[in-house]
């Protein structure tokens, strides 16, 4: 079955928002509320990741 | 977006193929994850002398050893408290405790990160979206919100799809049915025990449940929305689509019947690795139509892995694919039973959901049973008692030959059958404990 969904392009926006969480929660060490807040982030990314990424790298 | 009829139209119309490789890979993360993490893992894989690299293929896989049930008990009393050395993440990322009903003996505690919470909801947001749930749905939940996981990853699942939620939690059953009623719910979650014991409360405050606005029922914790005599009973009641669900506190949302109602249920095979082992041999069962007991892997489960895990659920691969265009395997008439349970009377395999399958069948009687084997001398007796509904009690004989006919039938196996009257055997809230074997402790043949 084909879709019209643009996957790479899916892809690299989860990367991107992946890089951009891992930021915030380096900088959250001693900031409750952007370390808490970040990680609950990353577990939805995580979810992007299962749902779309895991295929995406399956020939890497 | 609402008329698109898959949660994930990617994965869950992948090709087989894809999905076999898909499988492979996350198994051997998952594996690795466990291998590096779990003391408890790591001892188990050890012992048969396999690592990470030895896993290049699904022969490899069967090679990498089960986890009983009995094997996360012991565990419990290790360190670290209170789940033992299968954790594999630091306790202060563990956010979630559920613990196992404790049917089947001492309850099992499960760990879960916020992670794996998060995979939890996702797992349900597969199963509702496929049985027609959307964001214009009200769910009404009528459960007791609790140390069991339950039907909370199915609240925070119907969240996520952008549903109504509305919690029945220390509601009685007759005030959630005023609820019900009263916000005009379209769809809900229960266990068929529940959603039958629902209905029946309703007539009596005389209510139709049928005429009420529940749409959609989405049944877990027992086999009985799979057996059709059962769902048909629930659809009747309430005037609803039922649809099956599978799951458990140690594993996950595995499966899930869609709008199809292919008369099974779908594997999530994205998520999920579902092994058939044939319970007398031990070999794999990959062909449709031969059950066997389930041994599952869940990929991405983080704070407790879950690998290689015997369910003791009986199950069988079906032959045809589904009308739904999901790739994903469907496995026939759903969980038929567990290992445990199925059990031989006088030398025959006897499965109790063969017999709630003829007796919900039956005009004439309510949604109660009991059946109790035991031994008298040598010899092996089923007692099945009934209940009669008020306007059949003229018919007892007739009922009493015909349940003996279409047992023998199904079963192979001969019944005392006992026709009481209505509202006189056990109702239960929950899961049921219609089946007792009281031959358990005696000395069996």
């Amino acid at each position: 079955m084909s879709f019209q969904f643009d996957l790479d392009h899916i892809y690299a926006q989860i990367r991107t928002m992946k890089a951009a969480a891992e930021n915030l929660a380096r900088k959250g060490e001693s900031f409750p509320a952007l370390d808490k807040n970040t990680r609950r982030i990353m577990a939805s990314i995580k979810m992007l990741e299962i749902n779309i990424c895991d295929l995406i790298e399956l020939d890497d | 977006m609402a008329d698109q009829p898959y949660w994930n139209p990617v994965l869950e119309t992948l090709e087989p193929e894809r999905i076999r490789q898909l499988q492979l890979k996350k198994f051997k993360r998952i594996f690795n994850w466990a291998f590096e993490k779990s003391k408890f893992h790591r001892s188990l894989y050890d012992k048969a002398g396999i690592k990470p690299e030895d896993i290049r293929s699904f022969d490899d896989i069967r090679r990498v050893p089960k986890v009983e049930k009995s094997m996360m008990r012991d565990i419990q009393r290790k360190a670290p408290f209170p789940y033992g050395d299968a954790l594999c993440v630091p306790l202060e990322e563990v956010t979630e405790f559920r613990q196992t009903s404790g049917t089947t003996g001492q309850p099992v505690y499960q760990p879960d990160t916020w992670q794996d919470w998060e995979w939890w909801a996702e797992c349900w947001a597969y199963i509702l979206w496929a049985q027609g749930y959307r964001p214009r749905d009200r769910v009404f939940i009528p459960f007791g919100y609790n140390i069991f996981v339950a039907f909370w990853a199915g609240h925070y699942a119907a969240e996520k799809i952008g549903c109504e939620v509305i919690p029945g939690g220390v509601l009685d059953t007759k005030a959630r049915i005023l609820k019900i009623q009263e916000l005009e719910a379209t769809a809900m979650m229960a266990t068929p025990t529940y959603v039958l014991g629902m209905a029946e409360t309703a007539r009596k405050m005389d209510l139709n449940p049928a005429k009420m606005t529940i749409a959609k029922i989405t049944c877990a914790g027992e086999c009985g929305a799979c057996i059709p005599s059962t769902k048909q009973r629930i659809e009747t009641s309430w005037g609803a689509r039922v649809y099956d669900h599978a799951g458990a506190t140690e594993i996950g949302a595995w499966s899930y019947e869609c709008t199809a109602q292919p008369g099974g249920l779908h594997v999530n095979e994205a998520l999920f690795l579902v092994e058939i082992e044939d319970i007398q041999t031990g070999e794999i069962i990959t062909e449709p139509g031969r059950r066997g007991k389930m041994i599952i892997t869940a990929f991405d489960r983080q704070a407790q892995p879950c690998i290689r895990f015997d369910s003791k659920d009986v199950i069988e691969w079906a032959e045809d694919p589904c009308p739904c265009g999901r790739s994903f395997r469907i496995i026939k008439g759903g969980v038929v039973g567990r290992a445990d349970d199925i059990t031989k009377v006088k030398g025959v395999l006897l499965a109790p959901s063969a017999i709630e399958e003829v007796v919900r069948g039956m005009d004439g009687l309510s949604d109660e049973y009991e059946v109790i084997v035991d031994k008298v001398g040598d010899v092996d007796q089923i007692k099945l008692r009934v209940e009669v509904m008020p306007g059949a009690q003229d018919q007892c004989q007739l009922i009493e030959g015909e349940l003996n006919n279409q047992l023998r039938l199904k079963t192979n196996l001969r019944y005392d059958i006992e026709i009481c009257g209505c509202d006189t055997l056990p109702r239960y809230e929950v899961k049921a404990k219609r089946f007792k074997d009281l031959r358990k402790g005696k000395k069996q043949n």
